[in-house]
């Protein structure tokens, strides 16, 4: 692998006793996008303004295309940014505001209006140049701001939950044209926000925090398959946990037979565990497959009764509660249907049951 | 149904006639005073009995202007007030800046002891000011009389600029600096254009304030510190009423351009709130 294009090499920081950024080490490549996820307060914009220099660590460095970057103050660490709160200058217009970057770097005149009307051109903004950024709707705002982070070209993108002051299907629309525009201009790119949904879906890769470190770096589907941690699973999409013990494993480890409330489960695994190990068993809840009371018995079919019973529209969400009070949430399609109280056999996929090893 | 319907209408149209009276009323109330004194000023052998002047002359503008030497006393208000809108935003402008954008413990008890200069009545402050003045001879320069103008000047400086800075988006100056300026070129490209409505807005407030400050300029001046509202207050005891008019009017010119100036080049929304927000 060549060079990373971000490094974070340990990088602390405390507000007051607050440690905001715990010991972060974070390796970016060249040309891929990364998301920071995490709750709110999990130190992901720290990490971020570290990145900016908007905070200097109180530990570790920050280097940028393999340069030590932790004591250069913003202005000269050449990045381009995007504001959750778009930032723009309001006393500029369209413009001007795109313009600002440009004419800090002294930019011939003509070069300049050229450059500008690119960048604008690229966001469908070309008409509204004149306008003042009060002037135009949230989404417009935003673009201008994404322009205006672009247009000198920078080779770092940083972008700060952009799309959360904006309403939910503009934010849709807004995460396809954001990825689309960096793919196109090949720039790095890394992405602050809080939902899990927006980072699986635009990411090369998704770095969880949690509580001021990384739980976890990889790809989205990594991520949601594989979670390390029971934080992770927890955070990325819905989850069953079930505090297991291993019972007993074949000969080449690949199945496992783990107890979890006097039910044998078996799962197949890679991991590496030992009989009389505790494990965390976790499922996704629409991997877990309903069948009827009636239906032939097998291996990890388990009897359970259906606790209550929710419509979602293209979704039935279940909680069933199997022998020995073991709970369970079930999502399956619109089609199956069962009504509260009744009996079900529940199927629990033995490559679709994970485990934690905590 | 149509019967009905226009006794409705009728009553509609009496509502708005009750309002329309109630309102020209209230405009009667607060213009005829100053109607009054613009006839004075320009009327002669006129004693309030007939409803204009039978004759009309410039003559009071004159005396005004030769008599009691007008233009050195406007100097006198224009340097008092110049020097009081210096000090006031000297003094505005970094307690503002605290107060906007720090953190700071007990900030609403320290701001209404900034603002106490301006509850309690003038006169019984000025008390205070002059004695203190008498021992430190500051009665009678323009530097004294603009000192005490600084008590009521500056905390509406301050409160106009704490607005203006706390409106000051951090994310904004933190997107400068993404964006490649540096401390200098961010605070003339970004924070001058963003702050200057509210230090203007400040200066004009605190312009105005000492411009008509009287209580505090009668307990502080002297013969050569006589500002205008004080002489046309004393042209009032020299009993001359239509040259105390001719006065007045004179003294209202500037505060008049001073209110168009505000009106044509601040809008008004920006005068206290500077920029909140996009």
């Amino acid at each position: 692998m060549s060079d990373p294009m971000i490094e974070l090499r340990g990088v602390t920081k405390r507000y007051g006793d607050v440690l905001a950024n715990d010991n972060v080490t974070l390796k970016i490549q060249r040309g891929e996008l990364m998301t920071l996820l995490g709750p709110s307060g999990c130190g992901k914009t720290t990490a971020l303004r570290c990145i900016t220099g908007h905070n200097v660590p109180d530990e570790g460095e920050v280097w940028i295309e393999g340069r030590n970057v932790t004591s250069v103050p913003t202005h000269k660490r050449e990045l381009g940014m995007v504001f959750q709160n778009f930032a723009l200058f309001p006393h500029m217009t369209v413009f001007d505001n795109v313009e600002f970057p440009l004419m800090i770097r002294r930019m011939d005149k003509r070069e300049r209006r050229e450059r500008v009307m690119e960048a604008l051109r690229l966001i469908r903004m070309e008409q509204y140049e004149k306008h003042y950024p009060r002037e135009v709707s949230g989404g417009q705002q935003q673009r201008v701001g994404l322009a205006r982070a672009l247009v000198y070209r920078p080779k770092v993108l940083l972008l700060d939950e952009p799309l959360s002051n904006l309403d939910a299907k503009l934010r849709e629309e807004m995460r396809f044209e954001i990825r689309d525009l960096i793919d196109r201009l090949g720039i790095t790119a890394v992405y602050v926000t809080h939902d899990q949904a927006e980072a699986l879906a635009l990411s090369d890769r998704v770095a969880v925090m949690s509580a001021g470190h990384i739980e976890q770096v990889g790809t989205p589907d990594e991520i949601y398959d594989y979670p390390q941690s029971r934080f992770v699973a927890d955070f990325i999409g819905l989850s069953d946990f079930v505090e297991a013990a291993v019972i007993s494993l074949d000969s080449a480890g690949e199945m496992v037979t783990v107890q979890a409330k006097g039910l044998e489960i078996l799962i197949s695994g890679r991991r590496n565990m030992s009989p009389g190990q505790s494990v965390l068993l976790f499922v996704r809840p629409n991997d877990v497959e309903l069948l009827p009371a009636s239906s032939e018995a097998g291996t990890n079919v388990f009897l359970g009764e259906v606790e209550k019973m929710t419509y979602l529209g293209d979704r039935n969400d279940y909680r069933i509660v199997l022998g020995d009070g073991l709970r369970l949430r079930v999502q399956t399609d619109g089609k199956v249907r069962f009504n509260e109280c009744e009996r079900v056999k529940v199927y629990l996929p033995p490559a679709l049951c994970r485990v934690i090893l905590e | 149904m149509t019967l009905v319907r226009q006794y409705l209408r009728s009553l509609l149209n009496a509502r708005k006639l009750l309002l329309s009276t109630f309102l020209l009323c209230f405009a009667l109330m607060i213009y005829t005073p100053f109607l009054i004194i613009v006839f004075r000023s320009i009327g002669r052998g006129w004693f309030g009995r007939l409803w204009l002047p039978p004759e009309y002359t410039l003559d009071w503008y004159q005396w005004a202007i030769e008599v009691t030497d007008i233009v050195g006393i406007t100097k006198n208000t224009l340097i008092i007030a110049a020097l009081a809108v210096i000090m006031a935003t000297l003094i505005g402008i970094p307690t503002g800046w605290a107060f906007g954008r720090r953190r700071i413990p007990g900030k609403e008890l320290l701001m209404s002891m900034i603002l106490l200069p301006r509850m309690i009545p003038p006169i019984a402050y000025a008390l205070g000011v002059a004695q203190i003045f008498y021992r430190l001879q500051l009665i009678d320069t323009h530097f004294g009389v603009a000192l005490a103008h600084v008590a009521v000047c500056a905390p509406y400086a301050i409160l106009v600029l704490s607005a203006t800075f706390e409106g000051l988006d951090e994310r904004v100056l933190e997107a400068a600096s993404v964006c490649g300026a540096g401390t200098l070129r961010s605070f003339f490209h970004v924070v001058l254009p963003l702050i200057f409505p509210g230090i203007l807005s400040s200066m004009i407030f605190t312009f105005t304030t000492s411009y008509n400050e009287f209580t505090l300029t009668l307990m502080t001046y002297g013969k050569d510190t006589t500002t205008l509202p004080v002489r046309t207050y004393l042209a009032i005891g020299e009993g001359y009423w239509e040259v105390t008019s001719a006065m007045s009017i004179l003294l209202i010119i500037p505060s008049l351009l001073v209110l168009f100036l505000i009106q044509r080049q601040v809008a008004p929304e920006k005068l206290v709130g500077g920029f909140k927000g996009v």
